[in-house]
Order: C-alpha cells, then sequence, then structure tokens
C-alpha cells in the first residue's frame, strides 16, 4: 500500500452491515460507535432519539469553521442533498439513513458516506479553483488550522493556486527523513508534468509563514498524513534492516567461539535428552 | 481529558486480531492475523531476503486481503499468542493503523495486549516499534487475563470490581485456564487444554461424515462451523439429552440449509445429537481425543488447587469466561454445576476424614458470563482505555526516551478503584 | 576516500591485536573482587596508555587498554543530519540488545558512538584473532550499512513522491 485511501473504511463496513442486515430482515440491532480518522476528526454513528430504524453519522473537525467561512456547508448540503440532518451536539456535521427506505444504489451511497471527510476539506479548494477559473485575484486568504500547530493555507492567483502546508514533526528524528521527503517532492515533478509544482522550505518562511511547508494545487491535501504515513513506513523499513544487520553482525562473533562440543543426544521421538 | 481522540485498542490474537476505539463496545475490525507478502527467490537468510531497494516493503496485505492476493506468501506474525516475526509484525500493525483504523498514531494513546507469560524484552521490542516508528504518545500493555476480568465488570455491581479471578480464555486453537491474583497473573499455576473451537469443529464434521452424504465434501468443514455456531448447546446430561431427542425427535432436531458452491443446488442437513454433543468434549474431551482425557471442570479445579491458599476462594467466586468458544448456551452453568460437584465432594471427604470435628466453610463456585463475552479481552481494553486512569498510567514519549524501553515491563495494574 | 579505509583498518587491526594481552586479575584493592580495571580503574599501574587512531576528525577508534581488560569505542562517520540520525538509531538499537552481543558495552563512552567491553574472560572463551576480525567487520558492515540505509530512505522518498505526484 503506497497511497492512502481516501475513504474511511470503519464508516463504510459499519453502515455497509447496517444495509445488508436491513435487507436481509434481521432485526434492527442499536449501534453506537465513535471512531478517529486522521487530522483529529471524529466519527459517530449512532441512532438519533434511540430510533433502531434511523442511523446517524456525525463527524466533528476541529477546523470545520474554518471550512464553514468557505462554503463548506453549501457543498456538502450539493452531495448529499436530504441525507444532511439536523447536527448532533458536539459535531459539525451530521447525516441521517433511514434503513426502512433503502435506496437501490445503497453501495455508493455507503461510498459517498465513506468520504464524508474529504469532501468537507474540499470545498475550500472547489471555492479556490472557482476564483482561478474567474481570474478573480486578491480574494482573502483561507486559513484552515487543520491540526493543532499546522495550519494550511489556500490562496487564489489569477494564473495558480497556491495551497500551503505547514506541519511539524514532533521528533527530531522525523524531520530529517521528512526534510528527504520533501527534497524528493520538490523534484517529483519530472515522473509527471501535469503534477503541480511542489517547493518546500526548512525553518525559513516562505509567504510569511513557519516551519516546512510544501505547496500543492489541485486534490484535497493529504500530502501532510501522507508523508507522515511514509515517515513512519521508512522507519519501520530501517528497523527491518538494522534487525537484519544485528543479527547477520551476531552471527560473525559468535564465530569467535569455539565450538563447543554437542553432548546433547535425541531420543527416538526426537526430544532432546540431557543429562543432568 | 476531553476533546483528545479515543485511544486505539489493538489486541493481536494468534488466529485473529481485533482493532478499535476505545469507548466502543465492540471491536471495528476483526482481522485473521495474517500478512501476504512476496518472497524472493535470493538466497541468504530470511530477514536479508526481505529487504528490496525500494519500497518492495510496502508491498503485502493484511487481514481478509492476505487471503485474497495471489502471488503472495500468507504468514503469520504471531504464534502461540506471543509475536515471533517482528518485521511482518510492525508492518501488520503499520497497516492497522493507517489504513482499517485510519488514525494518526502521533495522536492517539495504544492499548496493546499480551498473553500470559509474554517475556518482557517483548514488551521492550513492541514499545521500540510503537515509540520509535510510530511515535505513538502513550502506550500501555495490558495482559489478556486481566483485560477479560475487568470486562466481566459489565455483568456486576461497580463496589464488586475485582482483578482476582480465574479467567478461561477459548479462543479457535487453544483454551487456556488462567487465575490472577489482583491483578497479577499466578504465571506457574496455568493450565492448557487442547480442545478449542476448531477441534469442537472438526468433531462435529466427523459426525456428520458418518450420517450425512449431501454435504460436498470442499465444504465440509464450514457446514460443519456453521451448525456449531448456529445450533450447538450444552446439555446437563447426555443420556436424558439422548432420550429426549430420542422421544421427540422433531422437536430437536434442527434442519441446516445450504448452497453447494460449485452446483449451485441447495442441500439439507439435518441437526441431530451433534447439536449438544459438539461442545460436549469440553466436558469429555475423550469423544474428540483420546489422549486427552481430562474435563474442563477438573481442569480448572486442579489450577485454583494449586494457588496459594488464600486467593482460593475468590478465584472459586469468580470464574470469568472469554473467547468466542465459550459462547454455547448453558456453558457456564454447566462448568459451575460440574466445578461445585467436585469442590462439594473434596469438602464432604475432608468432614469424613476428621470424622465430623471439622466442618468445612461451603465454598462459594461462581461462573460468569456476560454479553461482552465473544471479544472479552478487546472490550476490557476499550473499556479501560476510555478511563482518566488509562492516561495516567500509560508510558508517555517522554518516558521512554528519558528511560528507555525497559520502562514497559512493567505496566501497572489499574481500574478496580474508580 | 576509500584508499584511506585500509590502512585505517590495518592500523586498528594491529593495535587491537597487540592489546588484547589479559590475564585474570583480582583487584587489588578489595578482597574477592575481580573486575575490569579499564573500568572501574582501581590503579594507574593497571591502565596502559590509552591509543586514539583516526581516519578523520570524524571516524575514530579509541582503545583503552588494562591488565585484564580492554575498551574499543568507535566513532562512526556521520557526514550529514540523516546519516547521524541512522547511526545513532543503529547504535541504540543494537546496544538495546547488548546481552547478545557479550562483548558490547550498553552505553558508549563519551564522545564516541558504540563502545566495546573486553575481558580475560572473553579471551579465554573466544578465539582472540576472531574477536578482532569481529571488530574489523563490525566497523567496516556499520559504514556500509549506514550509506546503504541512506541511499534506501532517498529511493522510498522518491518512488513515494512520484507515487503521489502521479495521481494528478
Amino acid at each position: 500500500m503506497i497511497l492512502l485511501e481516501p475513504n474511511n473504511r470503519v464508516v463504510e463496513e459499519t453502515l455497509t452491515l447496517k444495509f445488508k442486515n436491513a435487507q436481509a430482515g434481521v432485526k434492527h440491532e442499536s449501534i453506537d460507535v465513535t471512531l478517529a480518522d486522521f487530522d483529529g476528526v471524529l466519527f459517530h454513528i449512532s441512532n438519533p432519539n434511540g430510533d433502531k430504524t434511523k442511523v446517524r453519522v456525525s463527524i466533528s473537525l476541529k477546523f470545520y469553521k474554518d471550512l464553514q467561512e468557505h462554503g463548506a456547508d453549501e457543498l456538502l448540503q450539493k452531495i448529499y442533498g436530504d441525507l444532511v440532518t439536523a447536527t448532533e451536539e458536539g459535531y459539525n456535521v451530521s447525516l441521517l439513513v433511514d434503513l426502512e427506505n433503502i435506496p437501490d444504489d445503497w453501495e455508493s451511497l455507503v461510498k459517498k458516506i465513506g468520504l464524508l471527510k474529504t469532501n468537507c476539506f474540499a470545498s475550500v479548494f472547489v471555492k479556490y479553483f472557482e476564483f482561478q477559473e474567474k481570474g478573480e485575484e486578491g480574494a482573502k486568504r483561507a486559513v484552515v488550522h487543520y491540526r493543532d500547530e499546522e495550519t494550511m493555507y489556500v490562496e487564489a492567483k489569477a494564473d495558480r493556486v497556491t495551497v500551503v502546508f505547514s506541519t511539524i514533526f514532533r521528533d527530531e528524528d522525523d524531520v530529517v527523513i521528512g526534510k528527504v521527503f520533501m527534497q524528493e517532492f520538490k523534484e517529483g515533478r519530472k515522473a509527471s508534468h501535469t503534477a503541480p509544482q511542489v517547493l518546500f522550505s526548512h525553518r525559513e518562511p516562505p509567504l510569511e509563514l513557519q516551519n516546512t511547508d510544501a505547496r500543492v494545487g489541485d486534490n484535497i491535501g493529504y500530502i501532510t498524513d501522507y508523508l507522515h504515513y511514509h515517515i513512519k513506513c521508512s522507519k519501520a523499513y530501517i528497523h527491518s534492516r538494522m534487525r537484519a544487520k544485528t543479527s547477520e553482525i551476531l552471527k560473525v562473533l559468535n564465530r569467535a567461539r569455539p565450538e563447543a562440543k554437542s553432548t546433547e543426544k535425541k531420543t527416538i521421538s526426537g526430544r532432546t535428552f540431557r543429562p543432568s | 481529558m476531553t476533546g483528545r481522540l479515543p485511544a486505539c485498542v489493538i489486541d493481536n490474537g494468534t488466529g485473529y486480531t481485533k482493532l478499535g476505539f476505545a469507548g466502543n463496545k465492540e471491536p471495528q475490525f476483526i482481522l485473521p492475523s495474517a500478512i501476504a507478502i512476496r518472497e524472493s527467490a535470493r538466497i541468504g537468510d530470511q530477514a536479508a531476503r526481505r529487504l528490496g531497494k525500494g519500497v518492495e516493503d510496502l508491498d503485502f496485505f493484511i487481514g481478509d486481503e492476505a487471503f485474497d492476493a495471489t502471488g503472495y506468501a500468507i504468514k503469520y506474525p504471531v504464534r502461540h499468542g506471543i509475536i515471533e516475526d517482528w518485521d511482518l509484525m510492525e508492518r501488520f500493525w503499520e497497516q492497522s493503523i493507517f489504513k482499517y483504523l485510519r488514525a494518526e498514531p502521533e495522536d492517539h494513546y495504544f492499548l496493546l495486549t499480551e498473553p500470559p507469560l509474554n517475556p518482557p524484552e517483548n514488551r521492550e521490542y513492541t514499545a521500540e516499534i510503537m515509540f520509535e516508528s510510530f511515535n505513538v504518545p502513550g502506550l500501555y500493555i495490558a495482559v489478556q487475563a486481566v483485560l477479560a476480568l475487568a470486562a466481566s465488570w459489565t455483568s456486576r455491581q461497580v463496589g464488586d470490581r475485582t482483578l482476582t479471578g480465574t479467567v478461561i480464555d477459548s479462543g479457535d486453537g487453544v483454551t487456556h485456564v488462567i487465575p490472577v491474583a489482583e491483578g497479577y497473573v499466578i504465571g506457574s499455576c496455568i493450565k492448557h487444554i487442547p480442545i478449542a473451537g476448531r477441534n469442537i469443529t472438526y468433531f462435529i464434521q466427523s459426525l456428520l461424515r458418518e450420517r450425512e452424504v449431501g454435504v460436498p465434501p470442499e465444504q465440509s468443514l464450514e457446514t460443519a462451523k456453521a451448525i456449531k455456531e448456529r445450533f450447538s448447546y450444552i446439555c446437563p446430561d447426555i443420556a436424558k439429552e439422548f432420550a429426549k431427542y430420542d422421544a421427540d425427535p422433531s422437536k430437536w432436531i434442527k434442519q441446516y440449509q445450504g448452497v453447494n458452491s460449485v452446483t449451485k443446488q441447495p442441500f439439507e442437513v439435518d441437526v441431530g445429537y451433534e447439536r449438544f454433543l459438539g461442545p460436549e468434549i469440553f466436558f469429555h474431551p475423550e469423544f474428540a481425543n483420546p489422549d486427552f482425557t481430562t474435563p474442563i471442570s477438573e481442569i480448572v479445579d486442579n489450577v485454583i488447587q494449586s494457588c496459594p491458599i488464600d486467593v482460593r476462594r475468590p478465584l472459586y467466586k469468580n470464574i470469568v469466561l472469554s473467547g468466542g468458544s465459550t459462547m454455547f448456551r448453558d456453558f457456564s452453568r454447566r462448568l459451575q454445576r460440574d466445578v461445585k460437584r467436585q469442590v462439594d465432594a473434596r469438602l464432604k471427604l475432608s468432614e469424613a476424614l476428621s470424622q465430623g470435628r471439622i466442618t468445612p466453610k461451603p465454598m462459594d463456585v461462581q461462573v460468569i458470563s456476560h454479553h461482552m463475552q465473544r471479544y472479552a479481552v478487546w472490550f476490557g481494553g476499550s473499556m479501560l482505555a476510555s478511563t482518566p486512569e488509562f492516561y495516567q498510567v500509560c508510558h508517555t514519549k517522554a518516558q521512554y526516551e528519558e528511560y528507555g524501553p525497559s520502562i514497559c515491563r512493567h505496566n501497572p495494574v489499574f481500574g478496580t478503584m474508580s | 576516500m576509500a584508499a584511506t579505509l585500509k590502512p585505517y583498518l590495518t592500523a586498528v587491526r594491529h593495535t587491537l591485536t597487540a592489546a588484547m594481552c589479559l590475564e585474570d586479575f583480582s583487584s587489588q584493592v578489595v578482597e574477592r573482587h575481580n573486575k575490569p580495571e579499564v573500568e572501574v580503574r582501581t590503579s594507574k599501574e593497571l591502565l596502559l596508555t590509552p591509543v586514539t587512531i583516526s581516519r578523520n576528525e570524524k571516524e575514530r577508534v579509541l582503545i583503552e587498554s588494562s591488565i585484564n581488560s580492554i575498551r574499543v569505542s568507535i566513532a562512526i562517520k556521520q557526514a550529514d543530519e540523516i546519516e547521524k540520525i541512522l547511526s545513532h538509531k543503529f547504535m541504540r538499537f543494537m546496544m538495546m540488545r547488548a546481552e547478545n552481543f557479550v562483548i558490547l558495552r550498553r552505553k558508549p563512552v563519551q564522545g564516541y558512538d558504540i563502545s566495546f567491553l573486553i575481558t580475560n574472560h572473553h579471551t579465554e572463551a573466544m578465539y582472540k584473532h576472531k574477536l578482532v576480525d569481529f571488530l574489523i567487520t563490525f566497523m567496516e558492515e556499520i559504514d556500509r550499512e549506514i550509506s546503504e540505509m541512506k541511499l534506501a530512505v532517498n529511493a522510498r522518498a522518491r518512488i513515494c513522491a512520484e507515487e503521489f505526484l502521479k495521481r494528478f
């Protein structure tokens, strides 16, 4: 698995099970599941007011306010239509599914709900791409605090949309590995000419920003999750290499021992026999 | 603690891994603990062979997807509950966290489980992976049996919460009887029973094979499994149960409908005595295994009798079931009755031997059955990891960096106070 | 650079062979104690002058010997940040498993990345020339492994970046 999937599996599987059970005529069971996603997103799947025939999927994003400023509500309304329901206390968006009235294409519905988080993010981009198409300039820069200490900025110019991700690696070692990755992202455009240009800097703020920045246009900004994921994979890989090497070096050391005469005797059934 | 993301609870078992977020009643994912990797035919030892130059190590699948992948070798990194292959385990966790849970490990505390008698080095290796590769902010490694005890709290009053009890953990491969005193496993007294879910399935399969001819041979195992899960129960007395069936077969014999996977023809199987005979092998193992003839109740009794004398009463009083193979109806009642019988017989004997001079205090035997039994270990973990106390007993990344991995050798017991 | 590696290792090899001349020696201070003198340093007369062999500023070996023990400390080349963290990680990884490496010290001597402590018990139980061989192989292998790991991390980064950008 190189790329991360944009959809949330837990949400999808939970809903699929619900739909399938409902179609098979299994008695509705109550549900109450809390789960998380990247970027501090929290989902809550439950039955509103204890009504077991309805399933409500709520999402809580810490930065939803930032998104709201850029038309997240309208976009979600457009995508999910009448699924959108009264927002649950403590959450930002709630969708409601009726198990007594399942549409034929429930599979695509499940997919759509699984992408809830992505779609929340999308609103900002959609808006700014529109700005860019219209050639509007000077619109206010969008600021999304999508994680504690991590911020995303979106800005539209006549000829381009600039997205700035500022990310913080909490671990010293991650900073170094992160830098290697950033460098490659910068050069990655060679592989694909349609890819947006990526620039990054470490500690020196471009566009009056602090810390490591990458500029990526188009598509939804999974770059930071992606980076975090791959840095961890790299460390796992380094661990495997170290394990392999350590056992290899250990073998060299054990060669220094004179070979012990084998006093082990085997019984007929293959068990070891040690005279004590 | 408000606003904090829920902790991740991962229970890596030999057969299945249970994954989910703390606070939920059921794990979000139950995956086979299998990983499918590509193995190159290069020479050299196993570890060196797996290393590629690029990102070959990302080319793998876990869980059910592992079985669907073609051209891959399937491996099980956990053997007998203990992690054996750390390279693969690290990758298994990688995908469990990023692909299934979709959790940024830096934002979540983690609760992992370990079997009883796990070597302490393994805790260090686990900590090394969790803190260094995944940068988790906090880690707690809990003993499965203790979590199973904690899970049984749902069926009792808050004041009765205790971490002393006997855990009977029966999964697919093996059954353990584990005595726990005040949150610590009495390692020397653990006993294993080679009878578990798989053996029951095989036994039912052999019974069906003798009688039912309609079952396609390649589907006989899954048919037996389905029958076991759907129709089996534990009876109080086999002789009476046989008589009951013979008196009124139509009332007791059930039908199982299946579809031949090749010809798509439906087939039907009568389910008779195997309904109660299957799980009966817990109490009469000689039915299925000529080498092992001790019934489970006797083993439980022996285990408790081998424990220190001052914990025996609480151990008898709190016998907790965990794992899918303890889900048979009336399992707890039968076990309670059988253990009680043995204990009473012993007390009676000691009374007789003392010629009436000693009247022992009767022993209270209780087998606890509850709703969360199937995933008791995971549920116990989920429950404990959602308490504020959990965040206090977790080893944090700062502590890890200060003291090194050895800090994770000891994980304090908690939960009884709240 | 590579041209200096061989003489460097040869120098280390000869020094080690000469230095690894150990005998059983009980403590002069405490009765019935028998401890590696290079560590406890109870008496000056039991210690020999330490030797440092340097290949360049970064890479050097410190050999401290005494009557019954010898301590070998190695500083590994760390050309840039990534090599630094890789070698740091690797050394820590090995030191965590020091019980398997009987001669590995759990903590390095200050200023070095990894230290070995060889006592007379080790030289009695193991072939001396093979122990020297081990230390030399260790030095070679570590350098090679770290540069390979660095390349591997770079390669991974490139593949990941390309995969990510390919989607556009």
